[in-house]
């Protein structure tokens, strides 16, 4: 493609080159083939294309809950929108979510006896956070999450069927779809979003941000017909946004090369829940282009993963609603191990740190409440759930000391009996009963990669916030591609929260931003 | 015995038209070293028993091929049934595109009488295959998944998806799922 002007460079990717260092530096050296060293980069700079093959007001990258959210908002405020994606099918991780949106103070909670509060559901958060969070991020996601549900199911018509609960939370506040999926959400999001009027276009990839000499972001490079994994695969265009992108690319746990970079223990080793397309090439690009990137080493484990199954499998729906139910136990000692309600990365941590899988279980009562019969059909079809007459048989198939194991289940029952583990304090709920009712389930588990709480640096405008400590302008972004939210950890059910709440927020936005040509 | 004749295996019956293949670009467009060497030219008029119309000098079919030459759909299934000693169904052995060419599909039927033709949308699938939902009820008891209804997409994913025309069809279940279908 011919450019216009090869000396227009862009201010910010200047600056960006010559204030950052580490992590974002690291980044942009990453991708290869662009010839962006720090040296060559006042040479190369940024060009507009002479022409440009599409153009819109808002141009959104990815069709996930944020992107999507923020598509029929910007959509709904007037401006023209498309929906990228590079994928052959919409919905990235969202449509192979498990479906639990976390909000305080629900209609649903009310229901079921619940006593929540935003200020209580930011509390939890913070404290998983490790108090990395940023506390006005947290904040938005904690104290607009009812209103983000409610919006899902007055306008978009999700539906929500059960209240969950996930570890690490004060109580249950996880709203769970009628299909125990994302794809309830994020479907019907994509049918709101084509019946106002927004294009989706898939298998389109974007490569690079094209900002002006400003450094205001005013469109993109794509890949059209882009076949993944294959990056020679499709042709280049050039997508004019005259207000605005809105970067909604989700996270990076299956980009094994980035994730080292900021982790180096998690390796091909590690497995991950996510969908395949969950790379990181978009919020580099964004680095490049001038976002600061934040936290990005923290990336988390899923404590509920099976070894015995592919991607996220049934086991994780059978492990988060047996939690306060149901022991976990360590098969070398017999023993429980760690509190079964506790966060995600500890219980993770723990798990690693014992350095082989562990076994989750429940007795007939707990799991013909709690666990969906598909999830556990399937689990048990696919072998990664089991099924056992008696303890003893338990104990057999893992290996487990038996004497050591049975005194075990009775001092679990105990603390179900009065509500009160005094081992490691799990909670333990109300209508818990002692593991007794033959027959029993159990599956293994070992940690794989889950969810990226790092990422870019926005603002509670959802605007991309650049190494100048300045918005990037004309960038917004929203998704598990920001960072800041969750700190540390986050905690079950709250990127649904988060994704809604910052998707329309940066939809809204973007929407809102003067067009520059 | 008539049927000897024919009876060798039809192996690679990899028939003549590798129609649109090289749509570059195209929805359909086949990974490079999966395309056949195929003109454009023309392949519209070529019959589908002439592999040589397209493929030109290149090899499709294997030496001990019965001559395929103005061999009808059906003369092709007297050998081409599934189970030992049978040379095994052509489905999934030849591109989508050439077993509707087998069975009298001309190209123009899914792509329109356009100079260049543009990726089919799933609604001329479903105009003569019939609605999908209907097809997943069919295929309701496959193991272990039903591979026409998912949680993720409803029984509406794209026909494409899986089943392509002009390339080597793909489980996409697979990238996720240790799901083992055959595609046709
Ligand atoms: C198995 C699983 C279960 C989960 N369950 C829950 C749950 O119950 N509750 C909860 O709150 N959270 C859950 N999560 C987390 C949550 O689903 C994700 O954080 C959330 O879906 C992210 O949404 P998103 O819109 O930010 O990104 P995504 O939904 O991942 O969408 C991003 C899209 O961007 C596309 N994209 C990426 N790069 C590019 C590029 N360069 N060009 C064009 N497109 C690109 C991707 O293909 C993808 O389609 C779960 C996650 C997984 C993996």
């Amino acid at each position: 493609m011919k450019k216009d002007d090869q000396s227009e460079k862009t201010l910010s990717r200047r600056n960006f080159l010559k204030t950052t260092g580490g992590v974002a530096a690291t980044a942009a050296a990453m991708v290869g083939g662009l010839n962006l060293l720090p040296a060559k980069a006042e040479a190369a700079g940024y060009a507009l294309p002479k022409k440009w093959d599409d153009t819109y007001d808002v141009v959104v990258i990815g069709s996930g809950f944020a992107g999507l959210a923020a598509a029929i908002e910007a959509k709904n405020a007037g401006a023209s929108v498309l929906v990228i994606d590079k994928m052959v099918l919409h919905g990235g991780n969202s449509i192979i979510n498990g479906g639990d949106f976390c909000a305080p103070g629900t209609k649903l909670q009310q229901e079921n006896g619940v006593q929540d509060s935003a200020e209580l559901m930011l509390k939890d958060m913070l404290r998983a956070g490790a108090y990395l969070n940023h506390p006005d991020l947290a904040k938005m996601v904690a104290y607009n999450a009812k209103g983000a549900l409610e919006w899902t199911e007055s306008y978009i018509g999700a539906k929500y069927a059960k209240l969950n609960f996930h570890g690490g939370h004060s109580v249950k506040r996880a709203h769970g779809t009628i299909n125990s999926s994302g794809s309830e959400l994020v479907n019907k999001e994509l049918a709101k979003a084509k019946e106002i009027g927004v294009k989706i276009q898939l298998r389109t990839k974007l490569v690079k941000f094209l900002s002006n000499k400003d450094g205001r972001i005013v469109g993109i490079e794509v890949r059209k017909d882009y076949k993944f994994p294959d990056d020679n695969s499709g042709k280049p265009a050039f997508i004019k946004a005259k207000k605005a992108v809105v970067l909604s690319s989700g996270g990076f746990s299956r980009d094994i090369k980035l994730r080292q970079i900021h982790d180096p223990r998690l390796t091909d080793r590690f497995e991950s829940t996510n969908q395949p397309g969950a790379t990181g090439e978009a919020l580099l690009a964004a680095c490049i282009a001038g976002a600061m990137d934040v936290q990005m080493d923290w990336i988390q484990l899923g404590p509920w993963t099976s070894p015995d199954e592919k991607g996220f499998g049934y086991v994780p729906l059978f492990c988060e609603r047996l939690v306060g139910y149901g022991p976990m136990i360590n098969p070398k000692t017999g023993k429980r191990f760690f509190k079964e309600t506790g966060n995600r990365k500890e219980r993770a941590d723990a798990i690693i740190l014992i350095g082989d899988p562990v076994i989750i279980m429940g007795d007939s009562y707990a799991v013909n409440k709690q666990i969906f019969p598909m999830a556990l059909q399937k689990g048990v079809e696919a072998g990664a759930i089991k099924k056992f007459d008696t303890l003893e048989a338990v104990a057999k198939e893992y290996n487990i000391p038996v004497d050591v194991f049975l005194k075990e289940i009775e001092r679990w029952n105990s603390y179900v009996e009065k509500k009160k583990d005094d081992d490691f304090d799990c909670m333990i709920f109300k209508d818990a009963q002692p593991t007794v009712v033959g027959p029993f389930y159990a599956a293994r588990l070992w940690p794989k990669v889950h969810h990226t709480m790092g990422g870019l640096n926005i603002n509670t405008d959802a605007q991309v916030i650049g190494f100048d400590f300045k918005p990037v302008k004309g960038l917004y972004a929203a998704g598990e591609v920001t960072g800041g939210v969750h700190g540390a950890v986050r905690l079950g059910g709250v990127a649904m929260a988060d994704c809604i709440v910052f998707g329309r927020v940066a939809g809204t936005n973007a929407a809102k931003e003067k067009p520059w040509g | 015995m008539k049927n000897k004749k024919i009876k060798k295996p039809l192996l690679t019956v990899l028939l003549a038209v590798l129609l649109f293949a090289v749509l570059s670009g195209g929805i359909y467009a086949a990974p490079k070293e999966k395309k056949a060497s195929v003109t454009k030219a023309k392949t519209v008029d070529v019959k589908a028993w002439d592999c040589a119309g397209c493929h030109k000098d290149k090899k499709v079919l294997p030496d001990s091929h019965v001559p395929i030459k103005e061999m009808p759909y059906e003369a092709c299934l007297v050998c081409h049934i599934p189970g030992e000693k049978n040379a095994g169904t052509l489905r999934t052995k030849i591109p989508g595109s050439h077993l509707h060419a087998l069975k009298g599909v001309k190209c123009a039927q899914c792509h329109g009488k356009v100079k260049k033709p543009a990726p089919v949308e799933m609604s001329k699938c479903v105009a003569c295959h019939g609605e999908t939902a209907k097809l997943a009820e069919k295929t309701a008891k496959v193991k272990p998944q039903n591979p026409h209804e998912s949680p993720h997409y409803g029984t509406s994913a794209d026909c494409n998806l899986c089943h392509h025309q002009h390339a080597k069809s793909e489980n996409l279940c697979a990238q996720c799922h240790k799901f083992d279908y055959i595609v046709p």
